[in-house]
C-alpha cells in the first residue's frame, strides 16, 4: 500500500487520466483506504476546472486585431 | 404510430434521400426492432411531414450535417443545382455547418442571421431539428456502417487542438425561438410521469407539438426499458457523450438522474471527466470508453469506435445496437439543445466552454502527442519563408491570444503583455526561417514567447527569473478540508478571475509557467515539455507541484461550509 507521499507523488496522471492500468490500481487503492488523498484529488480537480475555465489572462476579442495590426504594420515599416 | 418492421420503406428512404447508408443501419439493427422503430418515427416526423421547410432545403442541411462527419452524398444523389443560390439558402446552409460541426458555439446570433434572412421561427426550429437528425442518423452510420460513403482517406473532423483556444465565442441566453406553453400539450403527463418535470429541450419545440410527441415516444421507447441494457448503463452513456460534446445542459439532466437513481454525485463527476469510478465494472468502463468516440465531430475523437471491443467485455449484439442507438440519441439531442438555446432545467454543477471540446479528449491526448497530428500552420509558414510577408498576418491573428495569455501570466501586467506579444511576432517573423518544422509551429512559437517573457521579467527584476527559484522540496499539502460540490458557486465570475490571476501571479515561475501552458493554453504535455525546454517527466512534476500549490490558495475561498466540511490527516 502506498504511503500519502508516495500518493501525492504519483497522482498526477492520474489527474489527467493519463496513469497506465498498473499505477491506477495502486493509486485507487490507496484512495479507498484514506479519506485525505481523496480530499486531495477532489479538491485539486476543482482547482484544474477552475484555473481552467477562468479568463484570469485572456487577451479580450476586441484586442486582437489591433494586435495584428501594429504587429504587420511594423514588420512593413522595417521592411523586413 | 410507429411503424412496424426493420427495413427501411421506401417512404422512410425517400425523406432522407441524401442517406442511402439509412437502410443499412436499420438493417444492422434488426437485432433490436425498437430502435429502428425509434428512428422510424423520428423519421417520419421530421423529414417526412412537410411542414414550413421546403424538401429541397431538407435534404441540403442532411448534405452539410454529412459533411462534417466525412460522409459523401455526392455519389448518392448530386447536389441540387438546378435552383439558383438565393441569400436564404446561404443563410441556411452557414447556419447548418456551424449547427453540425461546432454545435457549442452556435447562440442567438445565428438564429437571428436566419432570421434577418426571412427564416420565421417555425422554419427555424424545423431547421434545427432536421440537422439534429442528420446527426443521429450519421452517428448511427458511423458506429455500424463505418465504410460507406466515407470519402476515401477522410477522419471525422474533429476540431483541431488549436481550435478551441482562437475560436471567438459569445455565450448568449436562450432559448433562441419563441415558445409556446406546453401544459396543454398530450405529451405533458408523459415527460411528468418520465422525469417528474418537462425538460425545456422539448417546451422548446412547442411550434412543432407532433414531433415533441415523436421525441417522447422514442425515449419512452428506447430510454426507459432495462430490457437490454441497464437504465443506469443507458443514462452513464447519455452523461458520457454530453460531456465529450460539452453540453452543459445534458450533463446536469443526465447529472441529476443518476442522482435520483442513486448514485453518487462524485461518480458522475468521473464519467464526465472521461474517468471511471473505482467502483465501476470493468465491462462498463470499457463501455463508456468505447462509446465516448461516437460524439459530434466537433469533440476530439478519441479514435474509431470498435464493437469488437466491447464484445471482448461480454457485450452481446444487441446491447451494443442499444449503446449505440443512446449515442445517436444523444448527438440528436444534444444538438436541438444547442441549436435552441433551451436554458438548463437544474442549476449545472459543470458549465462548459468551447475549450473543453479539446480537454475532453484528455485520457487520449497522449496518443494523440503520439501520432504527431498535421500541424495546420505548416502551409502558412512555408508562404512566409518563400517571402509572402502578407500572409504571416494569419498566424499573429491565430495564435496572439495564446502569446499573450502566457505573456501576461509571466509578466503580470496586461500592459506589458500587450507590447510583449508584438515583440514575440516581431522576432517569430525575423526567425522564421528557422522554424524546421521539428515542433509544431505554435509550440516553437511559445517557447519564444516564454523566452521574451523570461528575458524581461529578469530585467526588471533580477532576483527573479524562471529556473533560480529554490526548490521548496518540503511541501506538503496543508489544506485537507473538504471542498464545496459547486466551488464556482461560491463566488462572482468576476471575483473568481481576481482570484486565479492572483493565485497563478503568486506561483514560483517555474510551477506558474507549466500551470500556463498546460491549464491555462490548453497545450499537450508533449507540447508543453517542448516549449519550456524540459523533459516530460519535469514537466509532469512541476505541474502537479504548481496545481498543489495553486489548490492551496484558493482552498479557503471554495472549502465547504458548516458541518458538512470534512477535515481529514495526511498519513
Amino acid at each position: 500500500m502506498l504511503s500519502c507521499a508516495e500518493f501525492l507523488a504519483e497522482f498526477g496522471d492520474y489527474l489527467d487520466g493519463a496513469a497506465g492500468p498498473e499505477l491506477r490500481a495502486k493509486l485507487e487503492a490507496h484512495l479507498h483506504e484514506c479519506k485525505a488523498c481523496q480530499v486531495i484529488v477532489d479538491s485539486t480537480r476543482k482547482t484544474i476546472r477552475i484555473v481552467t475555465d477562468s479568463d484570469s489572462f485572456t487577451l479580450p476579442a476586441d484586442k486582437v486585431e489591433p494586435i495584428v495590426t501594429d504587429v504587420m504594420a511594423r514588420i512593413r515599416q522595417k521592411n523586413l | 404510430m410507429p411503424s412496424a418492421g426493420n427495413a427501411a420503406s421506401p417512404a422512410h428512404s425517400a425523406s432522407v434521400e441524401p442517406y442511402a447508408f439509412v437502410a443499412r443501419v436499420f438493417a444492422a439493427q434488426q437485432a433490436l426492432p425498437k430502435a429502428i422503430q425509434a428512428e422510424q418515427r423520428l423519421i417520419e416526423a421530421i423529414a417526412a411531414q412537410e411542414g414550413g421547410l421546403s424538401r429541397r432545403h431538407k435534404d441540403r442541411l442532411f448534405r452539410a450535417v454529412a459533411s462534417a462527419w466525412g460522409h459523401d452524398c455526392r455519389r448518392v444523389t448530386e447536389p441540387d443545382t438546378s435552383c439558383d443560390e438565393s441569400r436564404n439558402d446561404s443563410a441556411l446552409l452557414a447556419f447548418a455547418q456551424k449547427l453540425a460541426r461546432y454545435a457549442l458555439l452556435v447562440s442567438k446570433h445565428e438564429v437571428e442571421a436566419l432570421q434577418r434572412a426571412g427564416f420565421d421561427d417555425r422554419e427555424i426550429l424545423e431547421t434545427v431539428q432536421t440537422i439534429a437528425l442528420g446527426q443521429m442518423l450519421c452517428t448511427l452510420a458511423n458506429a455500424l456502417c463505418p465504410d460507406d460513403e466515407r470519402q476515401p482517406g477522410s477522419e471525422i473532423a474533429s476540431a483541431p487542438s488549436s481550435f478551441a483556444a482562437n475560436v471567438e465565442y459569445t455565450e448568449t441566453p436562450g432559448p433562441y425561438l419563441q415558445t409556446r406553453a406546453f401544459t396543454g400539450s398530450p405529451t405533458y403527463p408523459l415527460f411528468r410521469q418520465q422525469f417528474g418535470f418537462v425538460p425545456n429541450v422539448f417546451a422548446d419545440q412547442m411550434l412543432r407539438p407532433d414531433v415533441v410527441e415523436a421525441e417522447a415516444e422514442v425515449l419512452q421507447q428506447v430510454l426507459i426499458g432495462e430490457d437490454v441494457l441497464t437504465r443506469i448503463q443507458k443514462e452513464n452513456i447519455l452523461l458520457a457523450i454530453s460531456a465529450a460534446n460539452a453540453s452543459t445542459y445534458f450533463v446536469a439532466v443526465h447529472g441529476q438522474i443518476l442522482t435520483v437513481l442513486g448514485l453518487p454525485n462524485e461518480d458522475s463527476d468521473q464519467v464526465v471527466q472521461g474517468e471511471y469510478p473505482p467502483t465501476m465494472p470493468a465491462a462498463d468502463v470499457a463501455l463508456l470508453k468505447e462509446i465516448r468516440k461516437l460524439a459530434l465531430p466537433a469533440a476530439v475523437s478519441p479514435g474509431k469506435f470498435d464493437p469488437g471491443a466491447l464484445q471482448a467485455h461480454g457485450f452481446t449484439e444487441v446491447q451494443i445496437v442499444e449503446a449505440v442507438t443512446m449515442a445517436a440519441l444523444t448527438n440528436f439531442l444534444n444538438t436541438l439543445q444547442f441549436g435552441l438555446g433551451a436554458t438548463p432545467d437544474f442549476p449545472p454543477r459543470r458549465i462548459f466552454h468551447p475549450k473543453d471540446l479539446h480537454r475532453s479528449a484528455a485520457p487520449s491526448r497522449l496518443t494523440f502527442d503520439e501520432t504527431q497530428p498535421e500541424d495546420a500552420d505548416v502551409p502558412v509558414v512555408e508562404r512566409v519563408q518563400n517571402g509572402d510577408r502578407d500572409a504571416f498576418e494569419d498566424l499573429v491573428r491565430r495564435h496572439s491570444r495564446r502569446v499573450f495569455s502566457t505573456l501576461a501570466g509571466i509578466l503580470g501586467s496586461t500592459d506589458d503583455a500587450r507590447d510583449a506579444t508584438q515583440e514575440v511576432f516581431l522576432k517569430a517573423f525575423e526567425n522564421i526561417s528557422k522554424f524546421e518544422g521539428r515542433s509544431k509551429f505554435s509550440t516553437w512559437l511559445i517557447s519564444v514567447a516564454i523566452n521574451t517573457g523570461t528575458d524581461l521579467l529578469r530585467q526588471r527584476r533580477p532576483s527573479e527569473s524562471l529556473d533560480e527559484v529554490a526548490d521548496d522540496e518540503g511541501f506538503r499539502p496543508r489544506q485537507i478540508q473538504s471542498w464545496a460540490e459547486n466551488p464556482e458557486q461560491l463566488l462572482a465570475t468576476s471575483e473568481r478571475t481576481d482570484l486565479v490571476r492572483e493565485a497563478v501571479l503568486r506561483l514560483p515561475p517555474k510551477y506558474r509557467t507549466a500551470v500556463l501552458l498546460r491549464d491555462i493554453n490548453q497545450l499537450s504535455t508533449d507540447e508543453a515539455a517542448a516549449a519550456l525546454g524540459l523533459s516530460i517527466p519535469a514537466l509532469k512534476a512541476r505541474l502537479l507541484r504548481g496545481r498543489l500549490m495553486l489548490r492551496e490558495s484558493l482552498a479557503p475561498h471554495f472549502i465547504r461550509s458548516g458541518n458538512r466540511s470534512f477535515n481529514a490527516q495526511l498519513r
